[in-house]
């Protein structure tokens, strides 16, 4: 993305008002100060305020920020989750009741939702794009929010992100071009992406090929703009698709160049065993976390999506015995609403174990936690009826001040992408918009140093 | 597409997807349909209401719906309006018309047209076609999105630098695996077992690899994991294994045989997961069993008894010892011996370098792995080989000057002093990460006969056209009905043939996803995975059967006969099969198995593992089968959460949705065929009454309810009865079969301006008795094929 276009699609945004985006506005990055200060956020003690260099050059000098991403296909019983009470002295929903040691390193938001984001189960494409998709299948997607980091500031670690995901073939992660990124669905595989070396030779010839790879990419790409001169209209775009995804391959190759022969971090684990109920969500979610730990740890990533599909199998858990999707349907049955809320907790308890996990590895900066903003959300406000407003957020750590309930209108929803606003900022970039943002995210706070 | 409304108001460019409609049109929706249809409240949440008269914007689906919906006279409700039917035959005939003139102008924008990027499985086989390779290369690519069951849809396929990398590794993978082959220092690899080198090889040890008993090695049945694990097996190179062996069974139950499963894996706990290879039944005189299968390193074999109905040995702690098993007294497979040999399935050594170099000359050293150039005119050579390679992989016979840049690529490597083999191969490198490898080019039009071939492969085989293909292509008469007939006849009998009922039903009949659940073996204790297995081959021999005899489509969904072996009829509590192949077996009259609705694949797949959905099931067969698409609510119907607190069974809980006016119109459609489905459980079985074959909202001993109304008003009281009058109307099940048959071949769906030549097709395909190698033959020679 262009500076120029990117001041376009700014203007485009702001003379848009709140309305929701067109064409393919996806995030801009403004060099003017004023801008980022705009909107209905709290935006205090920027730590970046002081420089005005370019976003990706700062997101790699300062000390690492983080951002993790845990998206659920099937939402969260938000009777069950949205506490009774707001602002700070809630009272701990049931599902937030075992989170209390961790109560002032997150905040759990009410009343938020995509502004003109539909379509059930559809809308997974928009959790972290916020892109409209309509019903017709037809519309385009635009970056994802883990991307955009990714794109501009991924440059400084050996993976610019990882997308995972406990099973199947969906991610909630969006190329520019609309392209849904594969997610890594087995631990092993990520476990040996991330920590295990080639052999010497294998990487000499690795280190060869993506040399030549490089080369080919220009061949290719070039051979793809000359086609396209004799093609009818119809078929130009699609290559203009390949053409870019060789021209990003190109650019890719020659980060991972530099990394081929660099040795990868030693951990003390050993590699993860798959497990191979493909319904034992809770399961693989845990292993997953687990890896992301270690990924976040050894810096080999800063930005990363774990997606946890809503899978129609029975999750392995005492006191269940029906399909999630089905439970998902519970129709305010009562033992279809118990058996949802276990395993809810379940992956709600899982979560916190991450979150705690991160809190308990400190490293220069502090602890981990607090250079890592992670959230966790769905696109699924109600699965019962395919609700998508009103979606479940809990969002932890980063520079944030927590130990909030931000409660906002459940008829009239706030717009979630001013957290994505937030977030992006808290990461080093100097953005002021993400898709329909109207601002930074309201009552959240950075945490005074 | 509300993002397209909702700035419809301020842009004045025309836009993606909005069609402007005449004059004419918008007074008919003005007089017949704003009534209902019109703000917040507007009836199926489609507002037709405008700020300016007359400037109605409606995307192009929108638009096809209310011109079916008024064709079919759904629209307007005949029980409110009377539309005069001068009238709605105008309006129907405009309206058709300029979405006619709307489509083609908006074709590529529609995704109804577009070059087509290989599916992984169409690139791993054409790899495999292209370097006469069989290593498996699909499964290392990232999956792909599936579109009403389909991959390959060009609406849906998408580009990213993340596809473009994994694909640059595969071919990588494809050109080490012939290279590799052309180098291998190793001729043959072959070992031979007699029972001890099958059994464990320190009989006082406990562990799980078979024990001797007398002079044969046996596993007992039980369900401990890895069970029957044959350790010497293990192989150290990756590669395709001929597997022959000799079993009987061991105290064998009175039902027959033992069933048993060949299986392979590291078989340890640190990789659970072991592959599918066969299964067999195990009886009294020892029979040779011959399987073939990918190994990779570090694989053993595994075989056992896999029957869940067997008793079953207990043993402690994990392992078994010699002689425990025997005085349990439970069934056991016997292994006497065992050849194994590592095969190469797609060809020689000597076809594999033909395929890489033709016939230049080189010189293998298979000391050193390497192929050395063994000409005197290098540059004319290689080039020579880049322009037949390049024609092989982009499927049209090219010349130098059609690949310019990459003999230009080629010359700089040479002039570089780089060593020709190499260079020729880092041009084969680029040449698989053209564009045009990638994509299979269709210009909009007439096909030429070369595209026509390509389309003809993939549809077919699901890879490239092969050298007999790629001939006839050449000549100016491949086009001519008689002589596609003969390819057709040719390439399914071919045994790349095997292929399209495989892949095809796997798409359509979402066949892929057997595996997605595991039945709660709590539930469904008879459910193993041999049944599984045999469920799958009865759909696919089923299918190949109907084909191969042009039978007509009724027989798909009413039939008297099935293909079963003696465990899967044993399953299905029919009598009188025995063996373990599959064969045709004609069913008593009134059984309630035999066509598709009743294949036990199909009731998997339709249910989630534990319990039934008369919805899902309902949606299945609409959309699959009758070829009518269920449309997911309305955006604008206000979440309607029906109250079903105090629904005893699944019936009673819809009957609740029925209540609500916005579900009706669409359940009382597809609820129907599910309920007839009721009588089979989640694992494929016959049930009367819910019992313990659904647990949760349907308490135990309820009976089966499996009547239905269809949305004509014919009552049915079963599902025998449901599936004959099914069929007593076929047509709109053989016209589905085609727009399934034109998505998975063309990658696009019929669109609305080829619904006529869809309705020439199925009028001759009548003439020829709704056969449904006849719907293939005529569809193949038809415009929805021959043209883009």
């Amino acid at each position: 993305m262009s500076t120029k276009s990117n001041k376009q699609a700014y203007q485009q945004g702001t003379d848009g008002g709140s309305s929701p985006p067109f064409g393919r506005l996806i995030g801009s990055r403004s060099l003017n100060r004023r801008s980022v200060l705009r909107g209905g956020g709290v935006a205090m003690g920027l730590p970046w305020l002081t420089a005005m260099q370019p976003a990706m050059a700062r997101a790699q000098s300062d000390s690492p920020k983080r951002f993790v991403a845990i998206t659920l296909g099937l939402g969260l019983v938000s009777s069950n989750l949205v506490p009774k009470e707001s602002n700070k002295g809630y009272k701990a929903s049931r599902y937030l009741s075992s989170l209390e040691d961790l109560r002032d390193r997150y905040t759990v938001f009410s009343g938020v939702s995509h502004p003109g984001v539909s379509g059930g189960h559809r809308a997974e494409a928009s959790i972290l794009t916020a892109s409209p998709m309509g019903s017709s299948g037809r519309a385009k997607n635009t970056i994802s929010l883990d991307q955009y980091m990714a794109k501009y500031g991924g440059g400084a670690t050996r993976f610019p992100s990882l997308v995972l995901s406990t099973g199947g073939s969906t991610s909630p992660c969006y190329t520019e071009n609309g392209a849904m990124i594969p997610p890594l669905d087995k631990a092993s595989r990520l476990f040996n992406l991330l920590f295990v070396d080639d052999s010497p030779a294998t990487q000499t010839r690795q280190e060869a090929r993506i040399r030549q790879g490089r080369s080919i990419m220009d061949l290719v790409g070039s051979e793809a703009k000359a086609l396209k001169q004799t093609l009818g209209s119809e078929d130009r775009e699609r290559l203009d698709a390949f053409f870019t995804s060789v021209r990003d391959l190109e650019k890719r190759m020659a980060e991972t160049e530099k990394w081929a022969k660099m040795p990868k971090p030693v951990v003390g684990q050993p590699a993860p065993v798959d497990i191979s109920n493909p319904s034992d969500l809770v399961g693989r979610q845990k292993t997953m976390c687990e890896l992301i730990k270690l990924a976040l740890q050894t810096d080999s990533t800063r930005y990363i999506t774990l997606h946890l599909p809503g899978a129609g199998g029975v999750i392995p858990i005492k006191g269940v015995d029906q399909g999630y999707h089905n439970l998902s349907h519970h129709g305010m049955d009562k033992t279809k609403l118990e058996q949802l809320a276990l395993v809810e907790s379940a992956l709600i308890d899982q979560w916190a174990n991450f979150l705690r996990s991160l809190r308990d590895h400190s490293d220069l900066s502090g602890d981990l936690l607090g250079s890592t903003s992670v959230l966790l959300t769905s696109n699924l406000g109600n699965a019962s009826n395919h609700d998508n407003r009103n979606m479940p957020v809990l969002f932890a750590g980063g520079p944030f001040e927590h130990g909030n309930h931000l409660a906002f209108n459940q008829r009239n929803n706030y717009p979630l992408p001013n957290l994505f606003v937030s977030v992006l900022q808290a990461n080093g970039f100097e953005v002021d918009r993400f898709a329909s943002s109207t601002g930074t995210m309201k009552g959240l706070a950075f945490r005074s140093v | 597409m509300l993002c397209l409304f909702a700035s419809a108001a301020i842009a004045d460019e025309p836009q993606l997807g909005v069609v402007k409609v005449s004059h004419q049109v918008q007074q008919f929706i003005e007089s017949q349909c704003i009534d209902c249809h019109e703000g917040d409240s507007a009836e199926a949440g489609l507002d037709l209401s405008t700020e300016s008269q007359n400037d109605r914007r409606l995307d192009f689906s929108q638009w096809v719906r209310i011109h079916d919906r008024v064709e079919t006279h759904e629209m307007p409700p005949p029980d409110d309006s009377i539309v005069d039917s001068a009238e709605r035959d105008r309006f129907l005939k405009l309206l058709s018309g300029q979405l006619r003139e709307y489509e083609s102008k908006n074709r590529f924008a529609l995704g109804s047209a577009g070059s087509r990027r290989l599916t992984n499985l169409q690139l791993e086989r054409t790899l495999h076609d292209l370097l006469a390779i069989a290593e498996p290369l699909a499964r290392s690519m990232p999956d792909e999105p599936r579109t009403d069951g389909f991959t390959g849809l060009v609406a849906s396929q998408s580009m990213s630098h993340f596809l473009l990398e994994s694909h640059l590794n595969v071919i990588d993978a494809a050109l080490d695996a012939a290279m590799g082959r052309i180098t291998d220092p190793v001729r043959t690899w072959q070992r031979n077992y007699t029972a001890r080198d099958l059994a464990r090889e320190n009989p006082n040890r406990r562990c799980r690899d078979p024990e001797m008993r007398d002079d044969v090695a046996v596993v007992w049945s039980s369900g401990l994991i890895f069970y029957g694990r044959i350790t010497s097996t293990t192989v150290e190179k990756s590669g395709w294994y001929k597997i022959r062996f000799t079993a009987s069974s061991v105290k064998r139950p009175e039902s027959g045989g033992v069933w048993c499963s060949i299986r392979s894996g590291p078989c340890n706990s640190g990789a659970p997961l072991l592959d599918w290879i066969a299964a067999f039944e195990a009886t009294d005189e020892p029979t040779e069993h011959i399987v073939e299968a990918w190994l990779p390193a570090g694989h053993m074999i595994e075989i056992r008894p896999a029957d869940a109905t067997l008793k079953r040995a207990s043993f402690r702690g994990g392992q078994v010892g010699a002689g425990e098993g025997e005085p349990q007294n439970v069934p056991g497979v016997a292994l006497h011996s065992m050849v194994m040999e590592e095969i190469h399935p797609a060809g020689s050594r000597q076809e594999v370098q033909r395929r890489l170099f033709g016939q230049m000359k080189i010189e293998v050293k298979r000391e050193i792995g390497r192929v050395v150039y063994d000409g005197s005119n290098p540059i004319a050579d290689t080039k020579q080989q880049l322009i037949r390679f390049a024609s092989r992989a982009f499927r049209r016979k090219l010349t130098e000057k059609d690949l310019t840049i990459y003999v230009a690529w080629l010359e700089d490597e040479l002039s570089k002093g780089r060593d020709p083999i190499d260079a020729l191969l880092s041009t084969y490198r680029a040449i698989l990460c053209s564009s045009r490898f990638l994509y299979l080019r269709e210009p909009a039009g007439k096909l030429d006969s070369e595209a026509i071939a390509s389309r003809l492969s993939y549809f077919l085989w699901g890879s490239m056209p092969d050298d007999q293909l790629f001939a006839a292509a050449q000549r100016s008469d491949f086009l001519t009905p008689e002589k596609l007939i003969l390819q057709i006849d040719r390439m399914l009998q071919h045994p790349r043939g095997e292929h399209f009922v495989r892949d095809f039903s796997a798409q359509w009949l979402d066949l892929m996803d057997i595996d997605f659940t595991e039945p709660d073996r709590k539930l469904y204790r008879d459910f193993d995975i041999v049944v599984q297995n045999s469920m799958l081959a009865e759909t696919h021999q089923y299918l190949k059967w109907l084909l191969e005899n042009n039978v007509p489509i009724d027989q798909l969904i009413n039939a008297d006969k099935t293909f079963l072996n003696s465990r899967l009829a044993r399953y299905y509590g029919i009598d009188g099969v025995t063996g373990d192949s599959m064969q045709l077996v004609r069913l008593e009259q009134g059984s309630h198995r035999g066509g598709l609705l009743s294949h036990g694949s199909i009731l998997k797949v339709t249910a989630n593992g534990t319990n039934t959905s008369p919805v899902l099931r309902g949606v299945w067969i609409s959309e699959r089968l009758l070829g009518i698409s269920v449309l997911p609510p309305p955006e604008n119907v206000p979440a309607v959460e029906p109250d079903i607190r105090g629904a005893k069974t699944i019936r009673e809980q819809l009957a609740l949705h029925l209540g609500h006016d916005e579900c009706r119109g669409c359940h009382a459609k597809m609820d129907p065929p599910g309920f007839a489905l009721e009588s089979f459980d989640a694992a494929g079985r016959w049930r009367e009454t819910y019992g313990s074959g659904s647990k949760g909202r349907a308490k135990k001993d309820l009976p089966v309810d499996a009547s239905g109304v269809f949305a004509d008003g014919r009552k049915f009281k079963d599902f025998q009865e449901f599936r004959s009058q099914l069929v007593e109307n076929p047509l709109p099940i053989a016209e589905n079969f085609a727009e399934k048959l034109i998505v998975f071949a063309t990658g696009a769906p019929v669109s609305f301006s080829d619904r006529d030549e869809l309705d020439r097709v199925m009028k001759r395909v009548q003439a020829d008795s709704l056969g449904m190698r006849s719907i293939i033959d005529h569809l193949v020679t038809s415009s929805l094929f021959l043209t883009q």
